[in-house]
């Protein structure tokens, strides 16, 4: 390649760059809930591999826990209900961009305080530490020269690298699937996700016997909303009000994470 | 656009692109060699190994490097071989470059005249002597512009292996924009990176095939 | 708790192999019209129209397939559009295949004799119907095998946009790869139907080439 081209190219990818800058323009800001009741649809960015959460059933529609509160949601609004399939990396642009009007299965964390909005919590969620019965791991410190699978850019991750010592070789994947996978394929020795995710994976291996060694973190998930819609925040708390009083929620409890709903495990 | 976060990144930015360089350094030496023997094995080694060779080419030039990448990490293990992130990388890569320059170098082999190695074997010298004196060294030659652009391809494409967790430049790029939520600006600067990396490679590999190889590599 | 047969792992990754085809085709066609756009700024006789199109070709050779989904994927809200998986896969694999399949046919172009363009000029026509008459059609028919091969390249590099999100074939066999926790045979199987896509090309290819080489 010669120098001639290098800065042609060069000149290109400018010219790209400010044609991106120059042309951004503010959405304009109606009223999401206003929105989504013209629409008659509502969008809910859900993971994809997250069981017991919402994982893949057999004809490839999702299924779990978020999608029983998503429905419920949906349900109460009148709307139909549109499932997104979003990864822990485009959730948040997806959310920004108002691809989807809500997002599930989000942890607080002050740095996503920053650029979205929490509604109320629906979820029990425990960060836990999973690794097979073989190896000895009792807390923080024996994490220490282990290597440890995690979603990159989710709350697990965040905690981990908080609490892990610098000598834990942490590998940070793009999506669940990969962060089971590793574990489960010994590629990493433990894996960081919420322990009822770890559950179902648990329950399907009887060669590596894992259990779960502690927990990291407890964090209940929220739904998660573009800031300034404090319409739809409402409807969102409602809902939720609604599921937990009638007891639709305790009952997605037991059928998705086997344990009855405890109110007290909402609270951050 | 933003990019007040760019300087405290340039850090990471620099371990990244180390890596990557790294994985394609590994790769060319290991995937060039390979495919030396690949491509000599496919005109003079027995049938079964042709056979093997050209099943092997067929395989990894129809499947998606992705799949081939996933299949090695998260696939193998099930056969009890367990690799590194940055082994299976490495091993993906070299896998998947040696099924493209296999063929070119076996064009490489075919384009040297047949005469030379009559003469040089008329000289006594053994068969493996003319290949790796005569004929190797002139194949190389005529092939260099090829190999060269298969080893930016494969540059370009290690992007990839940041899915299994390989701490190169894509990887460092996906670390800063789940901290920064800048997510445009950081891809836009680490997809410069790459430009100048590629453009840098093509260089080096230039100049270095004509020091080695003699002038007339282009 | 989910389950997945054997039957259901292939039927799901059938019906999401057709997600691949669609993007494939939709690549290939969207990059050779805008490749075409691309071809005549690169042999247009303006200095400045060639170099710029030779800088579109070099930085998209140049850069990573992954990083200009990325950029296409978070670009899109800038330029005013919906982020939005299938137009960020569509839209940046159609530039991509534009740059290379531009460069492929100018090397047909390139190749032609130069005499090929007095005889155009000399029956009187001018540069578009040269273009189009003459031109043209040779350097596409002499670069049909490499033009083949590169369809190739694009149907494996759609694999890509399961990373961005697009539910193709990877993404979906990632899917069930969760469900099922049998990477071995998921994987396997994914290869295989991306192999029955390709392999027939490559033979083609192949045969293209061959025929070139024999005239």
């Amino acid at each position: 390649m010669t120098i001639r081209k290098t800065f042609t190219s060069i000149a290109a990818v400018l010219m790209l760059g400010t044609a991106g800058f120059g042309l951004s323009i503010q959405a304009a800001s109606a009223d999401a809930l206003a929105d989504i009741t013209k629409a008659g649809t509502i969008n809910v960015g859900v993971f994809a591999d997250f069981p017991p959460f919402s994982s893949a059933s057999a004809d490839m529609s999702l299924k779990g826990y978020d999608m029983d509160v998503a429905q419920y949601i949906a349900d109460t609004l009148k709307v139909k209900l549109n499932p997104i399939a979003v990864t822990g990396q485009n959730r948040i642009p997806y959310l920004n961009d108002k691809r989807v009007d809500i997002l599930m299965s989000v942890g607080y964390s002050k740095e996503r305080e920053q650029v979205i909005d929490f509604a109320v919590a629906y979820a029990p969620y425990y960060i836990a530490v999973i690794g097979p019965a073989a190896l000895a791991v009792k807390g923080k410190e024996d994490l220490a020269d282990k290597s440890i699978a995690v979603n990159r850019g989710t709350l697990e991750d965040t905690s981990l690298t908080e609490a892990a010592p610098a000598s834990a070789d942490i590998k940070r994947f793009d999506n669940y699937n990969s962060v089971i996978q590793a574990f489960i394929s010994g590629q990493t020795q433990l894996m960081v996700v919420g322990n009822d995710v770890g559950a179902q994976v648990l329950a399907k291996q009887d060669a590596l016997k894992p259990e779960q060694k502690f927990q990291l973190l407890t964090s209940p998930s929220h739904i998660g909303l573009n800031k300034n819609e404090d319409g739809l925040k409402k409807a969102v708390n409602d809902a939720v009000a609604k599921m937990l009083a009638d007891g639709k929620l305790d009952e997605s409890s037991k059928a998705w994470l086997k344990t009855p709903l405890n109110p007290e495990n909402l609270k951050d | 656009m933003a990019f007040a976060w760019l300087p405290g990144a340039l850090g990471d930015i620099a371990h990244g692109a180390a890596t990557t360089i790294l994985l394609i350094a590994v790769t060319t030496l290991a995937g060039t060699l390979l495919s030396i023997l690949g491509a000599a094995g496919r005109r003079n080694g027995p049938a079964l190994l042709k056979r093997a060779i050209a099943c092997y080419v067929e395989v990894m030039r129809n499947t998606p490097f992705l799949v081939q990448l996933f299949f090695i990490f998260f696939g193998l293990p099930s056969l009890g071989i367990r690799l590194d992130p940055i082994l299976a990388a490495m091993l993906a890569m070299t896998l998947n470059m040696a099924a493209y320059t296999i063929e070119i170098v076996g064009a490489g082999l075919d384009a040297v005249p047949g005469g030379q190695t009559e003469a040089a074997l008329a000289l006594g010298l053994r068969p493996r002597q003319v290949f790796v004196k005569i004929v190797l060294p002139q194949a190389l030659k005529i092939i260099y512009p090829a190999l060269t652009s298969q080893v930016v391809i494969m540059m370009l494409e290690s992007a990839v292996v940041s899915q299994i967790a390989v701490r190169e430049l894509t990887y460092e790029a996906d670390m800063l924009q789940a901290r920064t939520f800048r997510s445009f600006e950081t891809y836009f600067v680490v997809t410069l990176v790459y430009l100048a990396l590629s453009m840098a490679l093509r260089r080096l590999l230039v100049s270095g095939g004509r020091r080695a190889l003699g002038a007339g590599v282009s | 708790m989910i389950e997945f047969t054997s039957w259901d792992i292939v039927r799901n990754l059938l019906l999401a192999a057709r997600w691949t085809v669609l993007l494939s085709l939709a690549a290939f066609i969207g990059g050779g019209i805008v490749g075409l756009i691309v071809l005549f700024f690169r042999i247009a006789k303006n200095k400045w129209s060639r170099r710029i199109a030779s800088g579109y070709i070099a930085l998209f050779q140049g850069t990573p397939l992954l990083m200009q989904l990325f950029l296409m994927f978070f670009g899109l809200p800038m330029l005013g559009l919906r982020i939005e998986p299938w137009t960020a896969a569509a839209l940046g694999l159609t530039f991509f295949a534009s740059a290379y399949l531009a460069e492929i046919w100018r090397s047909g172009v390139a190749a032609l004799p130069l005499g090929q363009w007095d005889a155009g000029a000399s029956l009187g026509l001018h540069y578009l119907q040269e273009l189009r008459l003459i031109i043209l059609p040779q350097a596409f028919s002499i670069t049909r095998a490499p033009t083949v091969g590169f369809l190739v390249q694009l149907i494996k590099s759609t694999a890509l946009t399961s990373i961005i999100g697009f539910e193709e074939l990877v993404r979906t066999s990632n899917a069930i790869n969760n469900a099922t926790f049998e990477p071995f045979k998921v994987y396997g199987l994914v290869a295989l139907i991306f192999f029955i896509m390709c392999f027939p090309l490559t033979q083609y290819a192949r045969r293209l080439e061959k025929q070139a080489a024999a005239r």
